[in-house]
C-alpha cells in the first residue's frame, strides 16, 4: 500500500531516470563485450554468455551502483517515519504533551495570522487595490488633521494633477427616505458617477452610476449597499426601478452592490454630486473655502506615491498663492497623500502586530518545552542510541531520526493548532472589528493553511535540532553511563537548563505585557471622564430638512422636543447638543480671537472645539460648574452672546486671572461673545485622550445639534420606546436613530483596550502554564536522576526539608537568571508597546516587580512538588536503584 | 580468463580509474580496456566493482559524466576528471609510491 507512494516519490526526485541510465551504461558495457568475444571468434551464443559471465552478477552490480548512489535517502526516509511512528505510539504520554503543547502554540499563531493577513496583507478587493490612494488637506498649525476639499479645489487637483488616472469625491450625508412605511434614515455616501469604476466594483443587479449622471440637472438616482438591501429590503430584486422621495425630490433605484466591504466607510444608498441638495447648492459650489468631501486617487501605473507627493505639493503652493484668502499662512496648509490600504488599516496595526509578536513568543516557549521534552526522553534512549551508534548508524542518521519524530510532532501540533484557531477565530474578528472594517476578508485559506504548515515544519526542525545538537559521544561510554543511568552528560544538563531560562525570561516578557495592558484598562476605568454617565440616554434625530429648513424652525423643533420630553414621567432632565461625549466624531474646532490680544501676524492662533449645547446639557451630563453660572432659558436668540470655556480652555488662555467677563471672536472680531462661566474638562474623544480647549455655545444662539440626550429617573432602555414615540409625534417624518446609554457609548471606547488586555492575558496564561510544566518536568528529572545521590545524603542524615531546599532552590537560581533576561528584553522592547499602554510606562517597576515575584512564588511551589516525591522515597531503596 | 591475470588489490582500482581517466574522458569499457592493455593484460578490471566505483567516484565529486558517442557511434556514458580529481589522484599516486617503496624494501630485506 506505502509502496507506490515511495515509487512515486523516487520518480519525482530522478530515480526513474538515473535507473535508465545505468541499465544504458551497463547494456554499452556488455555490447563492446559481446563484440570482442565475437571478433575474437566466438559464436554469438557464446559470445553473450561470457560476457555476462565476465561481468558476474549483473543485478549485484546495479545494487552496489544505487547504493553508490546515496538513492537510499529516501529508504532511510522511509525507515525513519516507521520507527518514529512506533517510538511516538510506545510513548503516548509524551506525544500528547507535546503535540498538545505546539497545538497551543501553532494555534495561536495561526489565528493571529489569519487576521493580520486578511487585514493587513491582503490586498483590497478593488481593482489594483494597492494604487488608490486618500488625498488629505490639512492644516497643521491649526491643528486640523483633515478638513475636506471644496469643490474648486477637486477641479484644480483634477485639472493640474497628472500622476492620477482619475481623482473621485465622497462625502457621507444622513438623509431620510419616504415611501416605505415609516420615515427611514439612511447613511448616503454622496459620490462621483465613476466612484465605483475607480473602485472597480461590478453591481449585483442593475447598473452603477452612468458618466454624466452627477451633472447638474441630472435624474437623481440611487445605487444600494448590498447590507441596506438586504436589511432593509429583504433582498428583493425588484426594488431595481422603484422611487423613494428623499429631499423632497423623487430618487429611482438603479442597481445594488455585491457583499463587498464599503469604502471609506459602511453605507445604505449612494448618490451622485448633483443628487445632494448641499453639495448641488451653487453658492457651495462657487465657495472654494467650503470643504466638505473625501478626495481618493488612482495613481497611474507608471506613476508611485513619491512622484504624486511631489506633484501635489507644487499644486497646493501654487494654489496658495494664488487664493492668499483661503489659505492663511497661520494655518499652515498642507497636502498629505497615503495609501488607502494603510489608510484603512491605521488603527489596528500596532495592536494586531503586537499581538502577532507574543503569540510567536508563545510559540517558541511552546518549542522550548518540547525540546525539553525531548532532551529528557533522549537520557533514557542514550542506550538505544549508542546501540545504533556502535551498529554502525552515522551520527547524521541519528540526528535525521530525531528531526523526523520532531517533524511528526510538529505537523500533529500543527493540525490541532489549526482546529484550535478555527474555533477561535469568530471570536478574534469581533475583536478586530473595533479597529478596522476589513474583517470581511478573514478567513483561514490557503495562505493562512501555507502559513501554518511552515510555521510547523519550522517548529519541528527548532525542537528537533537542540537535542540533535548534544554532544558527541563515545560509544562505550554511551552505553555505561546508559545502563547506569547516574549520571547525564553535563553539556545536555546545560542545554535543558538554558532552556528553561528563556522560556522564563519569555514568560516574564508576555506576563509584564500583559501586566502592562491590564494596568492600563485599570487606569482607563479610573479616569475621570468629567462627566456622569449614568442612566443617561442620547439617540440622534434627524430632522426632516425638507420641511424644516431654517435655523427659526430647527430652533423651535428642537425646544418643542425638550419641552415635551422633560414633562414626562421619569425624565430628569433633557437636553440637546451638537455632540455628546465619547461620540468618536471627528474635532469640530474653529479659530477664535480673544479681545484685547492681537493676533499675531503668522503665528498660529488660538483653537478651540465649540459645542452648541442647550441649559440642560450640563444638568443631564452632570458637568461641574467651577465658577460663573450655566447657560439659562435667559440666554435666547436675541439675548447678549455668551459662551462657556472649560478649565484647560481657561488655563491656558487666562492662567490666573478670571475668564468671566472677557469675550472671544469665532467670526475675526464682528460678533463677540461674553464669557459668563467655567465648566469642568471632559474627555471628549477618548478616555485616553487628554481633554482640549472647549468653547461652550447656547443652542438658542447657535442652533446646530442633532443628538438628544436624556437623564432618566430609572434604567434608561426601559423608557426609551416611550421616549421615541413622544418624538415621532412631534414629527413623523423625522426619524430617531443610534439610541444607545452613555454607559454604552463609554464601555464601547473602553472596550478595544480591555480586548486586548485579554488576549495578551491569555497568550500569558498559556506562557505560564507551559512555562510551569517546561520548569517541573526538569526539577523531576533531575530528581529521578539524582535518586541515587539524595539516597546517600539523606542516609548521611540530610533532612527531607534540605534535599527539597537544595533541589528548589537550584530551579529557582534559573527561574532567577531568566527574568534577569527577561527584565532585560522587557526594558529594551519597551518602546513597541508603549503606544498601547495608557498612564503606565512601558517599564512600570511595579508591574515588573509583582511579575517577577509572582513567577518566583508559583515556581517555588510547583518545584516543591516533584522535589518532596524525590524525598518521599526509601533511602535504601534510593541508593539499590542506582 | 587466464590464471596469468592478478586480481587488483583493494583499493587500488579507484587510483587506476583516475590515472586512466588523466589523459582524456573515457566510458567504463574503455576504462577496463585501457587498464587490461597499459597493464599488458596483468591486471583484469573486475567489471562487477568497476561501475558501482564509477558511481561513488563520480558522486565524490572526483568525476563528472556526460552521454557520448563511442568510437562505433553508440550512446555511451563518458566520465572526466574534475579538478578535485586531479589532486585526488596526486595524493593517491603519492601514497601508493609510498606503500609499493615498503613492500619492496621487506620484500629485498627479508
Amino acid at each position: 500500500m506505502i509502496r507506490p507512494f515511495w515509487t512515486a516519490l523516487g520518480t519525482a526526485f530522478g530515480r526513474r531516470r538515473a535507473e535508465r541510465q545505468l541499465d544504458a551504461e551497463l547494456r554499452f558495457h556488455l555490447e563492446q563485450a559481446v563484440e570482442q568475444n565475437l571478433r575474437q571468434g566466438m559464436s554469438g551464443e557464446e559470445a553473450s554468455r561470457e560476457a555476462l559471465r565476465s561481468f558476474g552478477g549483473l543485478e549485484l552490480t546495479k545494487e552496489e551502483c544505487r547504493d553508490a548512489w546515496g538513492v537510499r535517502i529516501l529508504d532511510a526516509l522511509r525507515q525513519d517515519l516507521r520507527f518514529g511512528l512506533r517510538n511516538l505510539a510506545r510513548n503516548p504520554g509524551y506525544a500528547v504533551l507535546a503535540a498538545a503543547t505546539l497545538a497551543l502554540g501553532i494555534g495561536a499563531n495561526t489565528a493571529i495570522f489569519s487576521l493580520v493577513y486578511g487585514v493587513l496583507l491582503r490586498p483590497l478587493p478593488f481593482a489594483a487595490g494597492h494604487r488608490l490612494a486618500v488625498l488629505r488637506q490639512q492644516a497643521p498649525l491649526a491643528g486640523v488633521s483633515s478638513m475636506g476639499f471644496s469643490c474648486h479645489e477637486i477641479d484644480d487637483y483634477r485639472r493640474q494633477g497628472q500622476s492620477f488616472e482619475r481623482l473621485v469625491e465622497q462625502h457621507s450625508m444622513v438623509f431620510i427616505l419616504l415611501g416605505r412605511a415609516e420615515p427611514e434614515r439612511v447613511r448616503t455616501s454622496v459620490v462621483s458617477a465613476d466612484f465605483f469604476d475607480f473602485l472597480g466594483v461590478k453591481p449585483l443587479a442593475g447598473r452603477v452610476f452612468l458618466s454624466g449622471e452627477d451633472q447638474p440637472g441630472a435624474e437623481a438616482v440611487l445605487v444600494l449597499s448590498h447590507a441596506y438591501w438586504q436589511r432593509s429590503h429583504g433582498g428583493d430584486l425588484s426594488v431595481v426601478g422603484r422611487t423613494f422621495r428623499m429631499n423632497n425630490r423623487p430618487h429611482r433605484v438603479v442597481g445594488i452592490l455585491p457583499a463587498l466591504p464599503q469604502f471609506p466607510d459602511e453605507n445604505d444608498v449612494y448618490m451622485p454630486v448633483s443628487a445632494c441638495p448641499f453639495r448641488s447648492n451653487p453658492d457651495f459650489i462657487a465657495n472654494r473655502n467650503a470643504r466638505m468631501m473625501r478626495v481618493f486617487g488612482r495613481l497611474k501605473p507608471e506613476s508611485t506615491l513619491e512622484t504624486a507627493r511631489a506633484e501635489l505639493a507644487t499644486i497646493a503652493s501654487r494654489l496658495e498663492r494664488q487664493y492668499p484668502d483661503s489659505y492663511p499662512a497661520h494655518r499652515g496648509y498642507r497636502l498629505q497623500l497615503a495609501r488607502l490600504d494603510e489608510e484603512l488599516t491605521l488603527r489596528a496595526r500596532p495592536t494586531l502586530l503586537i499581538l502577532l509578536g507574543s503569540a510567536g513568543l508563545v510559540l517558541l516557549i511552546a518549542c522550548a518545552n518540547v525540546a525539553n521534552l525531548a532532551l529528557a526522553r533522549l537520557v533514557r534512549r542514550d542506550r538505544e542510541m549508542a546501540i545504533r551508534t556502535a551498529l554502525g548508524a552515522g551520527r547524521g542518521r541519528l540526528a535525521r531520526q530525531l528531526l523526523t519524530e520532531s517533524t511528526l510532532l510538529a505537523l500533529a501540533g500543527g493540525a490541532l493548532g489549526l482546529l484550535l484557531a478555527h474555533a477561535c477565530l469568530p471570536a478574534l474578528v469581533t475583536f478586530t472589528s473595533r479597529f478596522t472594517n476589513r474583517i470581511q476578508q478573514i478567513h483561514i485559506d490557503g495562505a493562512v493553511l501555507l502559513f501554518t504548515l511552515a510555521v510547523s515544519i519550522a517548529t519541528g526542525l527548532l525542537f528537533g535540532c537542540l537535542p540533535a545538537l548534544g554532544p558527541r559521544r563515545d560509544v562505550a561510554v554511551g552505553i555505561r553511563e546508559a545502563q547506569g543511568a547516574g549520571t547525564t552528560a553535563p553539556a545536555r544538563q546545560r542545554l535543558r537548563a538554558a532552556l528553561v531560562v528563556c522560556q522564563v525570561a519569555i514568560s516574564f516578557l508576555v506576563l509584564a505585557g500583559a501586566g502592562l495592558l491590564g494596568r492600563s484598562v485599570v487606569k482607563l476605568h479610573q479616569v475621570d471622564p468629567g462627566f456622569n454617565p449614568d442612566r443617561v440616554l442620547t439617540m440622534t434625530i434627524s430632522p426632516n430638512w425638507s420641511k424644516i429648513n431654517d435655523s427659526q424652525r430647527f430652533r423651535s423643533f428642537f425646544q418643542t422636543a425638550l419641552e415635551r420630553l422633560n414633562s414626562m414621567p421619569g425624565v430628569a432632565a433633557a437636553a440637546v447638543a451638537f455632540k455628546f461625549p465619547l461620540d468618536q466624531s471627528v474635532r469640530s474646532n474653529r479659530n477664535f480671537q480673544i479681545e484685547g490680544q492681537a493676533a499675531t501676524d503668522g503665528g498660529p492662533r488660538p483653537v478651540a472645539d465649540f459645542r452648541a449645547v442647550s441649559p440642560g446639557y450640563f444638568q443631564v451630563l452632570q458637568i461641574r460648574l467651577v465658577r460663573g453660572r450655566l447657560f439659562s432659558g435667559q440666554d435666547h436668540e436675541r439675548a447678549p452672546a455668551v459662551a462657556l470655556v472649560n478649565q484647560t480652555m481657561a488655563r491656558r488662555w487666562w492662567d490666573q486671572r478670571d475668564p468671566i467677563g472677557r469675550r472671544v471672536s469665532l467670526n475675526s472680531g464682528r460678533t463677540w461673545l461674553t464669557i459668563v462661566g467655567v465648566v469642568g474638562d471632559v474627555r471628549q474623544y477618548g478616555l485616553e485622550q487628554a481633554p482640549v480647549d472647549e468653547l461652550y455655545l447656547p443652542f438658542a444662539q447657535s442652533p446646530a445639534g442633532v443628538n438628544v440626550l436624556v437623564r432618566t429617573a430609572s434604567d434608561p432602555l426601559a423608557m426609551a420606546r416611550q421616549l421615541r414615540e413622544a418624538l415621532y409625534q412631534l414629527d413623523a417624518e423625522s426619524p430617531i436613530s443610534d439610541l444607545r446609554t452613555l454607559e454604552q457609548v463609554r464601555s464601547a471606547a473602553l472596550a478595544p483596550p480591555r480586548l486586548t488586555a485579554l488576549l495578551f492575558a491569555l497568550f500569558a496564561g498559556l506562557t505560564l502554564l507551559i512555562t510551569v510544566t517546561g520548569l517541573t518536568g526538569l526539577i523531576s528529572l533531575t530528581a529521578s536522576q539524582r535518586t541515587n545521590e539524595i539516597g546517600i545524603r539523606m542516609a548521611l542524615g540530610a533532612s527531607p526539608t534540605a534535599v527539597i531546599r537544595m533541589l528548589v532552590g537550584q530551579a529557582l537560581l534559573l527561574v532567577l537568571a531568566g527574568l534577569a533576561l527577561g527584565v532585560a528584553a522587557a526594558v529594551a522592547l519597551s518602546r513597541l508597546l508603549s503606544r498601547l499602554l495608557f498612564g503606565v510606562e512601558p517599564t512600570d517597576p511595579l508591574t515588573f516587580l509583582g511579575v517577577a515575584l509572582g513567577m518566583l512564588a508559583l515556581a517555588a511551589v510547583s518545584c516543591a512538588i516533584p522535589a518532596r516525591r524525590a524525598t518521599a522515597i526509601d533511602p535504601l531503596i534510593a541508593l539499590r536503584s542506582g | 580468463m587466464g590464471k596469468d591475470k592478478t586480481d587488483l588489490l583493494q583499493g587500488t582500482l579507484d587510483l587506476l580509474i583516475l590515472k586512466t581517466l588523466l589523459a582524456a574522458p573515457q566510458h567504463g569499457w574503455g576504462i577496463s580496456q585501457r587498464i587490461q592493455q597499459v597493464s599488458r593484460d596483468v591486471l583484469s578490471v573486475n567489471q562487477g566493482s568497476l561501475y558501482p566505483a564509477l558511481h561513488r567516484l563520480e558522486r565524490q565529486g572526483w568525476m563528472a559524466s556526460e552521454w557520448g558517442n563511442s568510437e562505433n557511434n553508440r550512446q555511451a556514458k563518458f566520465y572526466r576528471l574534475t579538478p578535485a580529481g586531479r589532486r585526488r589522484l596526486a595524493e593517491e599516486t603519492e601514497n601508493w609510491e609510498r606503500v609499493s617503496l615498503a613492500i619492496n624494501r621487506i620484500l629485498q630485506t627479508v
